[in-house]
């Protein structure tokens, strides 16, 4: 329910997913529904399948069992469906991933031009938007290789969000940034958050969890251990596990 | 703890051996020893081959420097290359006699050895592409297949292979009159080599190329001016369809102007013949054969056409004959070639009667009709061209003529190599898309490419600067292995300079100009692929 008492239809709908690598039983049953608007924050320990679950949402990694429906599409193997909710999702790793032989606003550009068929001045136009916006328009000729890392995940950023996508996925989009470079991409997402965007975020940044997370839920092998309103989850953790990770990531 | 780091260092052992190994084991004294060794052995082994290599030639004796006044210098080295080859080349690119000089020869082998050594290369470079990129499909059998001949084929010499293909494929297939011909298709394979279609440039050629390149001009010119009109505007506009369709007007323009105005290919016909004009043949030949229209032709036996064919001399190889057969084709009206092996035969060989037109082009007709008993009673008709005419591979007699052949031992070399050498590269392709890390094919992903964009616009052409170094030297190992031609016989350059050398005996000055050949083709190869190499490397910090 929102503000105004209506329900909104959810744009994520994950039910019972389970995933195995081998033996290994990664996801045992996620059962998550997001609505428009949310930021949802995923956190636990190294292993739990919180990446292996985000990635699942545009296929980047196949779940074997259970139904997700992004947006009213199911995703199944069929590869339309796979190409029309890719369209839709868009994501930002850990390692940003930016295409190095392409300049910033040719990294950017990419997609929409060929995926989108947009004209090569929209594109360019979206693409200045979001880079004025993230801070970094200055950067549009030079190489990824150029820039610092905070700078590239703002490019990486932009450029998931030139593609004009329904819903963001952040894989850990902090942990490979020196610390002071942590802030400006936090920054970025703050206000993404705030422009109304759905996000799911998979991070150990707790303090982005506080200020701008509707719900935090928290993995661990494979399931979801608790999942509350930021208030709750920080103040008040009810599940053991919750409370050794929290005071593990906080004091030190 | 500061105040130990600020304390003096303890002292050192000033003992003398230690003193003296400090310097021994100092790293700049150990180099400059190492410099010294490398440059002494250097300088030992040029002087002990230098001095074998003089001795030797010193022993060869002066005949080896005659010239031709008799006396004897070095500077006549190379004067026995203006003497006869005397021997035979099977597959000369070039007109070649055994009368020709050795540099003759020897630029025949040459040619040869380009010829191969190209065409190999292309085949691999798409062979080897394909095969990289199908070992790492998810496709299970496309990926073990090419596992399978990518093992095989860098894991056994090439040499082997080669005689094996030439041995057991090439000299294995049929007869020339039994020859394959895929899928009906006039392409004719057999144990002589591979004909297929061909398209042959007229004497017209030269003014429909030069309307190309103005073709290509307007297209560089309109894609500039309206990519700068685009951004003023900042309106698209479709400026690649609009170069494009430039090119093609002006190409077909130029393709109806070469053709309306060349007037160079005729045919020798004699007046009584009554054919005044190209279009009076089919009338003659249906009047010959009793036919009102030529589709009766169809239901003729093949005495009666042959009695009404129009009967054709021709110089061997001529664009002549493909230019007038394709046309008497197209109207549906039978003929029959003979194939001169030189004009004056071509033309004896009408004066005797033999045929009802001597096809050739005009300047060449005019001087056959002077050579005629009675010039007055013949006369030239002009056959229209187009710039290109396409030569088609037929059966005549035992043989298969029109097309671009190649023999078996070009076919087995170029094979050889080709096969070989795109297992090679399949696995420098592997290598270079292996190289692009996952995280580049996953935001591919993420962002909606489809897999052949993904391939072809983020994983090739960063794959592109690791493969590109390995791919030079595949390219120049493959560029000196068509010198394993004289395994099979194919006369390249170094089969070539093998004979020079039984022939004329002087095998130093023949490896100097080998040796020096392949310098030229390695190195040339090197520059070119190493500029492109420098275009493609990445932008760092």
């Amino acid at each position: 329910m929102d503000q105004n008492g209506t329900i909104k239809e959810p744009i994520i709908v994950c039910r019972d997913v389970h995933k195995w690598y081998g033996d290994f039983h990664v996801l045992r049953g996620i059962d998550m529904n997001v609505t428009p608007g949310e930021v949802v924050v995923i956190c636990g320990p190294s292993g739990s399948g919180k990446s292996t679950f985000i990635r699942c949402m545009n296929r980047l990694e196949e779940h074997q069992q259970g139904d997700i429906v992004i947006d009213g599409i199911e995703l199944t193997h069929d590869v339309r469906n796979i190409s029309e909710i890719r369209r839709e999702v868009g994501m930002v790793f850990q390692q940003f991933n930016l295409f190095p032989h392409l300049t910033v606003l040719d990294n950017i550009t990419l997609a929409p031009i060929n995926v989108r068929k947009w004209k090569r001045e929209r594109a360019e136009e979206l693409a200045m938007e979001w880079l004025t916006r993230v801070g970094i328009p200055e950067q549009a000729n030079k190489y990824p290789g150029q820039l610092s890392g905070g700078q590239q995940q703002r490019v990486a950023i932009a450029r998931t969000l030139t593609m004009q996508p329904k819903i963001l996925l952040f894989d850990e989009p902090t942990s490979a940034l020196d610390p002071e470079m942590i802030k400006e991409v936090l920054d970025v997402m703050i206000e993404l958050a705030g422009l109304g965007m759905t996000m799911l975020c998979v991070t150990h940044e707790m303090g982005f969890a506080r200020a701008v997370a509707n719900r935090v839920a928290m993995f661990d092998h494979g399931q979801i251990v608790e999942e509350n309103d930021p208030e709750s989850f920080f103040n008040n953790p009810q599940h053991e596990r919750t409370k050794l990770f929290l005071s593990q990531i906080l004091n030190h | 703890m500061a105040q130990t780091l600020a304390s003096a260092p303890p002292p050192m052992n000033k003992g003398f051996f230690s003193r003296i190994s400090s310097y021994i084991f100092d790293i700049r004294f150990l180099g400059v020893i190492v410099q010294i060794a490398f440059i002494a052995i250097v300088i030992l082994g040029v002087r002990t081959l230098g001095g074998n290599f003089a001795q030797n030639a010193g022993k060869l004796g002066r005949a080896q420097f005659i010239c031709r006044d008799g006396s004897f210098s070095y500077r006549c080295a190379y004067d026995f290359m203006d003497g006869n080859a005397g021997f035979d080349i099977s597959d000369p690119p070039l007109e070649y006699k055994t009368t020709d000089s050795f540099w003759w020869a020897l630029w025949n082998g040459i040619i040869n050895t380009f010829r191969v050594g190209i065409l190999a290369l292309i085949a691999t470079t798409i062979l080897g592409t394909l095969a990289g990129i199908a070992r790492l499909s998810d496709n299970w059998l496309l990926s073990k297949v090419a596992l399978v001949y990518v093992e095989i084929t860098r894991n056994t010499p090439v040499l082997v292979q080669l005689l094996l293909l030439y041995f057991s494929v090439v000299l294995a297939l049929p007869d020339i009159r039994e020859a394959i011909q895929p899928f009906g298709l006039p392409i004719f394979l057999s144990n002589r080599g591979l004909s297929i279609p061909w398209p042959e440039f007229m004497s017209s050629a030269p003014i429909w190329l030069a309307f190309l390149i103005l073709g290509i001009l307007q297209f560089q010119l309109t894609w500039f001016f309206m990519g700068r009109r685009e951004q003023e505007t900042g309106k698209p506009s479709n400026r690649f369809r609009w170069a494009l369709a430039g090119f093609l007007v002006i190409a077909a323009v130029g393709w109806i102007i070469s053709s309306a105005t060349a007037d160079n290919e005729g045919i020798l016909v004699a007046r009584s013949s009554r054919i005044g004009e190209f279009e009076d043949i089919k009338s003659v030949i249906m009047t010959r054969g009793g036919v009102n229209h030529v589709s009766e032709f169809a239901h003729k036996s093949d005495e009666e056409l042959e009695q009404a064919a129009l009967k054709i001399c021709v110089l061997r190889d001529s664009p002549s004959e493909p230019n007038l057969t394709n046309k008497l084709r197209r109207l549906g009206l039978p003929y029959e070639v003979n194939r001169a092996s030189s004009m004056s035969r071509a033309i004896s060989s009408f004066a005797e009667g033999n045929c009802d037109v001597l096809a050739a082009p005009k300047s060449a007709l005019n001087s056959a009709l002077a050579m005629l008993e009675s010039p007055a009673s013949n006369l030239i008709v002009s056959v229209k061209e187009a710039p290109l005419t396409w030569t088609v591979p037929s059966f005549e007699g035992f043989n298969v003529v029109g097309g671009w052949s190649m023999t078996g031992e070009f076919f087995a070399l170029f094979l050889g190599l080709t096969i070989f050498y795109g297992g090679g590269l399949a696995e420098v392709v592997r290598a270079g898309i292996l190289s692009v890390s996952k995280g580049q094919t996953e935001a591919a992903r993420a962002l909606g490419l489809l897999e052949g964009q993904r391939l072809q616009l983020i994983v090739l052409p960063q794959a592109l600067k690791v493969i590109i170094p390995p791919l030079i030297s595949t390219y120049l190992s493959l560029m000196k292995d068509t010198s394993l031609g004289v395994a099979v016989a194919f006369p390249e350059m170094y089969l070539i300079s093998q004979t020079l050398m039984n022939q004329s005996g002087r095998a130093l000055q023949i490896m100097i100009i080998i040796m020096l050949v392949y310098l030229v083709i390695s190195i040339f190869f090197s520059v070119v692929l190493n500029w492109y190499n420098q275009r493609v490397v990445l932008v760092e910090r």
